[in-house]
């Protein structure tokens, strides 16, 4: 006999593991976590009081992707994509480059990646893309289980990469995929750019809308736009809460509690999130907590984390009494918030995305990196020269030297992945490491 | 001894071997020797002392393969270590599966069909991390003779995870263990372990057909045999005489090739 | 066998120049050649160059960008290009963007450096913002050049190059019945990277001219693929190896194979022309396309196998390898993946891992 499941009995399943069972059992979690003491550093400051709440909403975000296939359409989007549209039109976005920072914080890259790596995909590949393809080859993850996706979107802004792991998914499920194809600002963007774009966006609205069966409704996209725009503004002050002396936060918790405004843009609980955060990083500079006890000197960090070693890193700074204060990457998330205009979405969506940091000139990154230095007051920088990422990491070697001969501030170039440790060599990080707090003097 | 019909030379970037086959195609005689810079002088000499030795005159075909295939001036013919390697097993051991010859500049996997013919094989891409030349590296840094890593790998339980794959990373990682007071034992594991992985990605990529079978001059290597098996479930076999399984297959193809007539 | 007589690369750009012409330095892959010629600038193509010293270009690129990139860097500082009068960069990849972006911003070179931006799909809105980018790069060349010619000048240079488009296609497709080593094949079909399109269309033309039934080989046919043939005595050893290339799949060769624009607006039919090219890594052509097209090729020509022979590194290119070797072999088509680095030359382990592959599908046994 055969067991047909109704679309009702999927919506009930639904609700019943995700909002009956799952999301209080998750609430639980965050309370047992808040009443448990973490265990004290004698260098950094505890983590912040809202990591519980973080951990819970990431977990409740995969819950709900877990059995997000009973009852939601899905779509895998890129971290730059104008997903504002999808979640206006009630998909359930997940994010894979987050789920494979995940796997790397989690440290099952490895293992997963094989997965990837045992099919032909080449070691020479970006981590996120191996993790991710990896897991849905294999079925691999962390999270339990990720739901299939029913649309894909990807937006070059980031890299040439997605354009090619996504063709590879949507040949893997045999599924639309959505091309929002940024040309690169070598130093302004074009008139046809910025029209090409436009033109772009509003072609992919009746693709949504067929695989969605539903149509696009503006009052909602302007909504879930002002969320966006919201939430971001709130993680770009809690960024420059970083000017600070010492700094409240490091870049390393920035790090930790990016997660939803990467992957939960468009959500009133995500604003309220960071109103929280931002509330808790004032509460820290009155009290006179900085996230690096002795804070003796201040650093910049370019380019994306290494996972997979966050702490280690922390430690070995924090140790000498430096503070990493803030960085281009986390910063990504916050610097386009003022070019969203809720009122006209897709205008100023075209002009926002084509702005990403990862689609501007090597310039351009030099120049934001020296005025961070200057308006953060920093002693230095820390490139990150990052094997699984060409496009944020070429440029460096000529941005390093001209940090050291124009703003005479000492910068240290790291080999290393984002997201596999089978690139990292760890004696040589910690060695270079020391070696350049050295050089940052007394 | 039976009459030799056909000559095998594998020249490899470590030895010279060479294998003399019967007409039934049965290995009747062999030798190895170290190889040594000036390969073409090496093979000249090398050869005439084989045929004054077997009294074998000129007419009896050479077949030459390994990377100095080309220098060998008087084979009849030269084919690959890929074809040879496969050639040899499958007389050998009498059926398909899959083949792993770990070499010292390049490592195969090759896919042979029931019928004895190669269909797939995946060698390691430019870098030389899947290769015997990352053991090498390390036991020379270790300071244990290169016959004796296997064993001693096999002589402790426990195993450090070297992650990095790459010959240099892997070196000064090695340092490091070796600074934080790591067992050589535990090291010399953990670098087999991680060489293993990096062949069973390999061995995925072309498809794992049952029984894996080992040749080449690392299948002495007791330590890759047993981590082989625990790594893909699977049994390993080894021919006899693993070393010669190049040159073996090669004397064979001089004997089908007079066979055919060609 | 005769080998066709091509001028040499650098005889091509003193001549033009002689005429008052101005040269441009081009790096891969596609780019409005007709746009370039309607204002006297030849455009002669970079593809590393080959077997040179790298370590200049080492000192802006980390270790894990390509060859080709990292040559073209290192020739570029060395004074190499300073003959020509432009820098044109079309954005390839990640590591052709952030050659462009450092040029621009540090390297600074004398020439004026000139990005384009290539769209990634076959929409309409691709080929509006291609056309749109052509124009915007007619009006950068009329200010660099005080020169500005007219749509009947852009439809004849476009007339041209679809007239050595077409004679490249016959030299690809007729391969069989030329008179040519394959290695002179691919030293004429690669010399359309600077000969200008009517001295191509020259000697193209003889050869073309002079093509014969030929009895059928009895070699082995096999089909290549990747971004660039180097170096050409790959072609050398596979003829050793009793193998013919009976179709090519490399961005520098076959992914160029133009067909004759429909449009009558210049800039819509230069535009038009590269978006319908074969399908490209570099141009984000779907995985099935790029599948179909190489099934096809191989069937309609005879291959036996494929030969993926990639740079090191190339990231558009290994992203595709798995989709594309499991489809291939479904339709028993073998392949082999080899990776090599510009600086190498034919190496051993190369050599190997081709004779190997044609022992393979040859039925050595």
């Amino acid at each position: 006999m055969t067991y047909q499941r109704t679309p009702t009995q999927d919506t009930l399943r639904y609700q019943w593991n995700v909002n009956v069972i799952g999301k209080p059992a998750l609430r639980l979690n965050r309370w047992l976590a808040q009443l448990r003491q973490p265990k004290p550093s004698p260098y950094l400051a505890p983590p912040l009081n809202i990591t519980p709440r973080t951990k819970e909403l990431i977990a409740r975000h995969y819950l709900e992707g877990r059995y997000a296939n009973l009852h939601r359409k899905v779509a895998w989007v890129t971290s730059g994509a104008p997903a504002e549209i999808l979640k206006a039109l009630n998909f359930y976005v997940l994010y894979p480059e987050n789920h494979a920072a995940l796997c790397g914080a989690a440290r099952t890259v490895v293992d997963i990646a094989t997965e990837a790596e045992n099919a032909g995909y080449s070691r020479d590949l970006c981590s996120y893309a191996r993790t991710d393809i990896g897991a849905l080859l294999s079925g691999k993850t962390p999270v339990g289980k990720l739901p299939k996706p029913d649309l894909l979107m990807a937006c070059t802004n980031i890299c040439q990469t997605v354009l090619f792991w996504y063709q590879a998914v949507a040949h893997h499920f045999r599924i639309p995929l959505i091309l929002i194809d940024t040309p690169f600002v070598y130093t302004t963007a074009s008139d046809q750019a910025i029209n090409y774009v436009w033109r772009q966006l509003d072609a992919a609205v009746p693709i949504a809308e067929r695989v969605a069966g539903d149509f696009l409704s503006s009052r909602k996209l302007e909504q879930v736009t002002r969320l966006s725009k919201l939430a971001a503004e709130l993680w770009m002050q809690i960024i420059e809460r970083g000017k600070h002396r010492p700094a409240p936060i490091s870049v390393f918790d920035q790090f930790i509690h990016m997660a939803p405004i990467v992957e939960m843009r468009g959500e009133a609980y995500t604003v309220d999130f960071y109103a929280a955060l931002l509330k808790e990083v004032e509460q820290r500079i009155a009290k006179g907590i900085s996230a690096v006890k002795q804070e003796r000197k201040r650093l910049l960090w370019d380019n994306l984390p290494i996972w997979y070693r966050l702490r280690f890193i922390a430690e070995k700074l924090g140790a000498h009494g430096v503070a990493l204060v803030v960085s281009t990457y986390t910063n990504a998330w916050a610097e386009l918030a003022p070019m969203f205009d809720p009122k006209n979405p897709m205008a100023s969506g075209a002009r926002t995305y084509l702005h990403a940091i990862l689609n501007r000139g090597t310039g351009y990154k030099l120049a934001m990196m020296q005025k961070m230095i200057a308006d953060y007051q920093l002693d230095g920088a820390i490139l990150h020269s990052d094997r699984s990422c060409k496009p944020y990491s070429i440029g460096q070697m000529d941005q390093r030297d001209r940090l050291l001969r124009e703003s005479g501030v000492p910068a240290l170039l790291l080999e290393a992945d984002h997201g596999d440790p089978r690139a990292f060599a760890e004696e040589q990080v910690a060695n270079r490491l020391e070696a350049f707090v050295e050089m940052l003097g007394e | 001894m039976s009459k030799i019909e056909a000559l095998g030379i594998d020249v490899g970037s470590t030895t010279v071997k060479l294998v003399g086959v019967d007409a039934q195609g049965n290995l009747a005689w062999s030798h190895i020797e170290p190889a040594e810079p000036r390969i073409e002088d090496q093979v000249t000499q090398f050869l005439d002392r084989a045929r004054a030795e077997n009294n074998l005159d000129e007419s009896v075909p050479l077949v030459a393969t390994g990377y100095g295939r080309g220098l060998v001036m008087q084979a009849t013919r030269k084919v690959t270590e890929i074809t040879c390697h496969a050639r040899g097993i499958y007389r050998e051991l009498g059926h398909g599966g899959t083949l792993v010859d770990i070499g010292g500049q390049d490592s195969k996997v090759i896919a042979i069909t029931s019928k004895g013919d190669v269909i797939d094989f995946a060698m390691n891409d430019k870098c030389a991390a899947g290769t015997g030349r990352f053991l090498e590296h390390a036991a020379q840094r270790m300071r244990v003779p290169l016959e004796q890593i296997g064993p001693v790998a096999l002589s402790t339980t426990a195993e450090v995870v070297i992650s990095s794959t790459c010959t240099v990373f892997a070196e000064s990682e090695v340092i490091s263990l070796i600074a934080h007071g790591a067992s050589p034992e535990s090291i010399l594991r953990g670098l087999h372990r991680s060489l293993i992985k990096r062949i069973v990605a390999m061995i995925r990529t072309v498809g794992l057909v049952s029984p894996l079978m080992l040749s080449g001059g690392v299948a002495q290597n007791k330590a890759i045999r047993k981590m082989l098996e625990e790594e893909t479930q699977t049994p390993v076999m080894l021919p006899k005489h693993p070393q010669l399984m190049g040159a073996y297959g090669a004397a064979l193809m001089g004997l089908k090739q007079d066979l055919s007539g060609f | 066998m005769e080998t066709p007589v091509i001028p040499h690369r650098l005889e091509i750009i003193h001549a033009h120049k002689a005429h008052g012409g101005w040269v441009a330095a081009v790096l891969p892959i596609h780019y409005p050649r007709a746009l370039f010629r309607a204002f006297d600038i030849l455009p002669v193509e970079v593809w590393g160059p080959p077997r040179i010293d790298p370590t200049l270009g080492s000192a802006h690129l980390q270790p894990y960008v390509c060859s080709i990139v990292r040559n073209a860097l290192a020739y570029l500082l060395d004074g190499r290009l300073n003959v020509a009068d432009f820098i044109v960069v079309p954005h390839t990849c990640d590591s052709l963007q952030g050659f462009a972006s450092i040029l621009i911003d540090f390297v600074k070179p004398t020439q004026p450096v000139l990005p384009i931006y290539l769209p990634r799909g076959k929409r309409l809105s691709d080929l509006i913002f291609l056309t749109d980018e052509f124009k915007a790069l007619y009006r950068t060349l009329a200010e660099l050049t005080h020169r500005e010619p007219s749509p009947a000048d852009l439809m004849a240079a476009i007339e041209r190059e679809e007239q050595a488009d077409d004679l490249l296609a016959q030299l690809h497709h007729g391969r069989r019945n030329l008179a040519l080593s394959q290695t002179d094949l691919y030293r004429l079909i690669r010399s359309r990277e600077y000969l200008p399109a009517e001295t191509f269309v020259e000697i193209a033309g003889a050869v073309v001219q002079s093509a014969r039934s030929l009895p059928p080989p009895n070699d082995i046919p096999i089909m290549l693929s990747g971004i660039v043939p180097e170096p050409l005595t790959l072609f050398d050893a596979l003829t050793q190896l009793n193998a013919y290339v009976a179709a090519d799949d490399f961005a520098a060769c076959g992914r160029r194979l133009y067909e004759r624009g429909s449009r009558a607006d210049p800039f819509e039919r230069m535009a038009e022309r590269i978006l319908l090219a074969p399908p490209d890594s570099t141009r984000g052509s779907s995985m099935q396309d790029r599948l179909d097209h190489l099934t096809t090729l191989a069937q309609t020509t005879g291959a036996r196998g494929i030969v993926f022979y990639d740079v090191k590194f190339c990231e558009p290119e290994l992203f595709y390898l798995p989709v594309l070797r499991e489809g291939l072999q479904r339709a028993n088509l073998p392949s082999v993946v080899i990776e090599f680095d510009l600086n190498d030359g034919l190496t051993q382990q190369t050599q190997t891992r081709l004779e190997a592959f044609i022992e393979m599908i040859g039925g050595t046994q």
